[in-house]
């Protein structure tokens, strides 16, 4: 897939382990980066539904729980876990280059489509 | 502050009440166990004003720990804060009112309504609701519906109250002295008190003052009311409570305290010998901590309630709340309380003995439970409820000369308390404000 644009996030030390931290990013959404035991990923950080931001969430294993109606969603597949939370976020390939953590962004296929 | 509960507009006292309760002349009648506008007028005047229980910290330890209980006749929750704090919310969501808390205690990050999605953090604050485009499209606030709180809360060692009523004097005013007989059950030792297991509920159909006045100052119903249970659990009768050298009837606000010094006569009830000698062996550090006069208090026949509904037996160790539920119905929510430093067995022991006596099915409950209804419901009859009843004893036993704080009454065989308690009622229905409710103390503030 095509990577249209490679976002910088935070740094690897100002994310500790089994937290999470909310990016402001207004041309593609807020983005979420989590640290899950070393492992970083990152996915959008509008709950997919109701407006909630998924950074003010609880970390439950691999699972990031929604502060405000406490749906779950998987934190490397973006899976939603069940109602009230039926649709999938949308997530990003994360690179890691010294200190320093990116989010991929990937063109949306479905943008592409509407085209 | 959008989330603070809306102060109520005072309605005018009854007329007539002075017919059915005259305590300068030892007197009330049936009539304020059964009048629907007598329990409306207390649902306003006494429930939404006064200090009530809800909780004891024990109860409720860590951030987001709850319990959910009530204030009169409005649920409420309440919660363990971030800051260590205790909030009380009504259980009632602020969009078309539904309950948003349907367990009896837990552990939760908020809570969310089952109607339309709307969801309140462990503050209270209203964080989002299902849909909540719409909302941002009318330009909500969400800011202003959080979960309305509960104007004012404060602990006495352990003990959360609340009241709805932000102009109501401070818990420690409203006490007053009576706090320090308090300290002979829930500060006998370092460490203060716990509930141990959960809270037991059941319903009567009596009048809730019925019981609260029984708590208050009757120890006079025990030798006879309880001849049959005391004879199930000692073998015997109770202790004859007249043969007493020394016993008081203390009161303030309409809260009162009765009590003989004889250390262990409410815990021999429980008929475990292991939990009289637990008191015996931690009178001596008692009486370095608080004297001599209370410790002698730790579980002797002895009862108190703090004015509304709110009791407890020392000894027996049960804490109680007996909540409105109408003029002639009432449910009762009970406890154990312990120290937290006795022995494991012995809060066992407690947590048991309580169970066979002052629970559903405790042989001392039952007694009472079949007395208060029948208080109640004899005054179903338009003619009974307004014949006069005697509350006349110990007219003028007023102690002037003691070292003792609070109104001080000498003997316990005494409806001292009881007057105390109704006219303290009186005061408050007959009262638009604190500022109008008299000042009938007489006693010391503080022990000598």
């Amino acid at each position: 897939m095509e990577v249209i644009e490679k976002v910088f996030l935070c740094k690897v030390s100002e994310l500790a382990e089994n937290q999470v931290k909310k990016i402001d990013n207004a041309e593609f959404g807020d983005i979420a980066v989590y640290n899950l035991g070393g492992r970083y990923y990152a996915t959008a950080d509008l709950c997919t539904h109701a407006t909630a931001s998924l950074a003010e969430g609880d970390i439950e294993d691999d699972l990031i729980t929604c502060p405000v109606h406490w749906g779950q969603f998987h934190i490397p597949t973006g899976k939603a876990q069940g109602f009230p939370c039926e649709i999938d976020l949308r997530t990003y390939p994360v690179e890691i280059e010294g200190d320093e953590i990116f989010a991929l962004i990937e063109a949306d296929p479905a943008l592409i489509a509407k085209g | 502050m959008g989330n603070i509960i809306k102060t109520l507009d005072v309605t005018d006292s009854l007329t007539g009440l002075k017919d059915v309760c005259d305590l300068e002349n030892g007197r009330i009648a049936g009539k304020i166990f059964y009048d629907q506008e007598i329990y409306e007028q207390e649902l306003e005047k006494v429930f939404a004003r006064c200090w009530l229980f809800v909780a004891h910290e024990s109860q409720i330890p860590k951030t987001g720990d709850y319990i959910t209980t009530s204030m009169g006749e409005d649920e409420v929750i309440v919660i363990r804060q971030k800051s260590g704090g205790i909030k009380v919310f009504l259980n009632a969501c602020p969009h078309r009112g539904n309950k948003v808390c349907f367990a009896e205690s837990g552990s939760t990050r908020g809570f969310i309504c089952n109607y339309h999605g709307w969801s309140f953090n462990v503050e209270g604050n209203l964080v989002g609701q299902h849909e909540s485009g719409v909302y941002e499209d009318s330009n909500f606030d969400k800011s202003k519906w959080g979960l309305k709180e509960v104007a004012q809360v404060d602990s006495y060692k352990g003990l959360v109250f609340a009241t709805f009523d932000a102009n109501a004097p401070s818990l420690k005013e409203y006490l007053g002295p009576i706090a320090w007989y308090m300290d002979a059950l829930f500060d006998n030792q370092e460490g203060g008190t716990e509930f141990v297991g959960g809270c037991i509920r059941s319903t009567y159909e009596c009048n809730w003052k019925i019981a609260a006045e029984n708590f208050v100052g009757d120890i006079l119903h025990a030798g006879w009311t309880h001849d049959s249970a005391a004879r199930a659990m000692l073998g015997g009768s109770v202790a004859k409570v007249s043969d007493f050298e020394e016993s008081y009837s203390v009161n303030w606000n309409g809260h009162g305290y009765e009590f003989a010094l004889d250390t262990v006569g409410n815990v021999a009830v429980l008929g475990e010998s292991a939990l009289n000698k637990y008191l015996h062996t931690i009178k001596p550090s008692v009486a370095e901590r608080l004297g001599d006069f209370r410790s002698n208090m730790i579980g002797s026949v002895s009862s108190c309630t703090i004015f509304p509904n709110f009791s407890f037996l020392p000894g027996q160790n049960t804490v109680r709340i007996w909540q409105p539920r109408g003029p002639n119905k009432m449910e009762l929510f009970t406890w154990v309380v312990v120290n937290k430093s006795a022995p494991e067995e012995v809060k066992e022991k407690w947590r048991k003995g309580a169970m066979m006596t002052f629970s559903p099915t405790g042989v001392f409950e039952m007694d009472d439970g079949e007395n208060w209804e029948y208080c109640t419901k004899t005054a179903k009859g338009r003619v009974t409820a307004q014949q006069d009843l005697f509350v006349g004893l110990g007219m003028d036993t007023l102690l002037t000369d003691t070292p003792l704080p609070a109104n001080v009454y000498e003997g316990q065989l005494n409806e001292a308390n009881s007057r105390a308690f109704y006219q303290y009622w009186y005061d408050m229905l007959n009262s638009r404000s604190w500022n109008e409710v008299p000042n009938r103390n007489v006693g010391k503030q503080e022990a000598e």
